[in-house]
């Protein structure tokens, strides 16, 4: 497209935009760091006052928040483990070796993501309490990773068939296996892709609820969404305590995006549809 | 000194295994334990002291006997065709904004994604604070022009709530994929238009529009199977409430297995909300192998 004649007027239009449209982000973290008793004022301060820190000691201060960040923290570093450890050699097969039966497999990852959470939620209760899985963190990283590693797949595979062949031959031939050629070879040259697979499938762990919600009862493995959810129906009018805890759980998520912008907004657009 | 291909599939095989066999475990095998549950009689007594009846269809019967199953499928349809509808023109008008070169654009627009990357709990609990009624951020911009209202607890307008949340977290995901489609349309065509004495409008019309097309089937499908399903949204913000206002088939699916505890109910239900994804995602995944697997193809 042509330049335009007064792109910072653009500019302009758009940040007016992004602005509107990040009112509400904004307004949490203001929340959170406004004084308990001027939240509710019936006239909404646009700006904090005087900054406190008060509604995130109050948060902290009730000894779940901490407990329930660090199970996100275990849970999501779990899923990405599992992912990666499942998903790298099985997008590395499906990208480069020829097999029988991987037109079939790459669909079946496809239709992988199409059940709703819920539908899976279900059986997995049944299941998973019958194996003795649920209330574990074990129980939820798998449970989460249904999520995680169809998605990483789709996402990778094309990533790997960008690896020139002509590496991987030249390492066959030199009398590398297979699982030689993947980690000597290929498994380096594209570093930054794992690296960000590895940062959505922490994303979608981090924010995953419903698994949550549903396999761990006990508050030694309830992820902070589930403990978020549970302070607005318990302490629903506390919204210092909530926003601050809402931003704790953002804080990771925007890192993390803010590292792997690129590639995330790629993979995001072409893996994802369950949730 | 090629290694033997034979050798290079056995491996690639034995590659594939482990991520094969956790997805049978965990995802295909709960998902058929789920039909085996739809046709039989259990609750969770039945479940502990393992004596579940085969019942047939009578679940799926009872499920469909069920007034709040229809009207939850009524709400899903509301709930999913308001948010696609919304998004969908808002997402495209910004992506005709940020498609112009401009400073500043790719910065604002990443600003724009972190509103669609906040987990769902997280914005859930966020638009149940803008919208709350004495001192809710959006109450006080509308109280100078009489309209403050309570929204989410009043079952007339809950719905317009959680549409509007919903309509924002889906914004940027349109915009993104639509802003991708209008960059592969070849700028001479526009020139060329604009010399013939097109106006703006007719340009639109005529040339985005229709090229647009294939983009835009694409973000509308995502956006439905992506919509169809939303739980942790609604939940948080109304969980389904006022009454039943907002208690879409998710929700409904959720009700009947974890707070009843009717499994083999819940199973049907469950069975029968796979349903519209299934056919869209079927359906999806056969265009997109026609047009062989173009370069950022989605699913």
């Amino acid at each position: 497209m042509r330049a335009p004649r007064h792109p910072w007027l653009l500019t302009a239009a758009a940040t007016a935009v992004t602005a509107v449209f990040l009112l509400p982000v904004y307004w949490m973290v203001k929340t959170s760091l406004t004084r308990p008793e001027r939240i509710e004022a019936p006239d909404p301060q646009w700006v904090p006052g005087p900054v406190t820190g008060e509604n995130y000691s109050a948060a902290l201060g009730y000894e779940g928040l901490t407990r329930a960040l660090l199970n996100s923290l275990v849970i999501s570093s779990g899923v990405v483990a599992l992912t990666l450890l499942l998903g790298v050699p099985l997008a590395y097969a499906l990208a480069r070796v020829r097999m029988r039966g991987s037109g079939a497999m790459v669909l079946a990852l496809l239709v992988a993501q199409l059940p709703p959470a819920i539908v899976l939620a279900a059986p997995l209760f049944i299941l998973e309490r019958r194996a003795g899985l649920t209330d574990t963190y074990l129980g939820l990283i798998a449970a989460d990773t249904t999520l995680t590693l169809p998605f990483t797949v789709i996402v990778l595979r094309p990533v790997m068939r960008g690896v020139s062949p002509e590496l991987e031959e030249a390492a066959l031939v030199d009398g590398c296996g297979l699982p030689g050629v993947l980690l000597r070879v290929v498994l380096p040259l594209m570093v930054p892709g794992v690296v960000a697979a590895a940062g959505l499938s922490f994303l979608i762990g981090w924010g995953e609820f419903l698994f949550g919600l549903t396999l761990a009862q006990s508050p030694d493995v309830q992820p902070v969404t589930v403990l978020l959810n549970a302070f607005v129906g318990q302490h629903g009018t506390s919204w210092g305590a909530l926003m601050a805890t809402a931003t704790l759980i953002s804080v990771p998520v925007v890192c993390v995006f803010a590292l792997f912008q690129r590639f995330i907004v790629g993979g995001l657009t072409t893996g994802s549809v369950r949730g | 000194m090629r290694q033997p291909s034979a050798r290079r599939t056995r491996t690639g095989y034995l590659f594939c295994l482990p991520g094969l066999v956790f997805l049978a475990l965990f995802l295909a095998y709960p998902l058929l334990y789920n039909v085996w549950t739809s046709v039989h009689d259990v609750d969770l007594g039945q479940l502990l002291g393992g004596a579940e009846r085969f019942n047939g269809l009578d679940n799926y019967r009872s499920v469909t006997d069920d007034p709040a199953f229809w009207h939850s499928v009524r709400l899903s349809l509301v709930f999913t065709l308001a948010s696609l509808l919304l998004q969908f023109t808002i997402g495209f008008a910004l992506a005709l904004l940020f498609a112009r070169p401009f400073p500043l654009n790719g910065l604002l627009r990443s600003l724009l994604l972190v509103a669609w990357l906040l987990p769902p709990v997280v914005s859930g609990t966020l638009f149940r604070w803008m919208l709350d009624a004495e001192s809710g951020a959006y109450n006080a911009l509308l109280e100078p022009f009489g309209l403050s209202h309570d929204w989410l607890t009043d079952p007339s307008t809950s719905m317009a709530g959680v549409v509007f949340a919903n309509v924002w977290v889906g914004v940027p995901f349109n915009m993104l994929l639509l802003l991708v489609g209008l960059h592969t349309i070849d700028p001479v065509l526009h020139e060329a238009a604009e010399i013939d004495g097109a106006s703006a409008w007719q340009r639109f019309r005529h040339i985005t529009l229709p090229l647009m097309r294939p983009v835009s089937v694409t973000v509308l499908l995502l956006g439905l199977l992506y919509t169809f399903k939303v739980f942790d949204l609604v939940f948080v913000m109304t969980g389904g409430g006022p009454v039943d206002a907002t208690r879409v088939l998710s929700l409904y699916v959720y009700e009947v297995f974890f707070t009843f505890f009717r499994f083999g109910r819940g199973a049907a239900a469950g069975l029968l909300l796979l349903v519209v994804p299934l056919l869209v995602g079927v359906w999806y995944v056969r265009r997109l192998r026609r047009e062989e697997e173009p370069a950022g193809g989605a699913v």
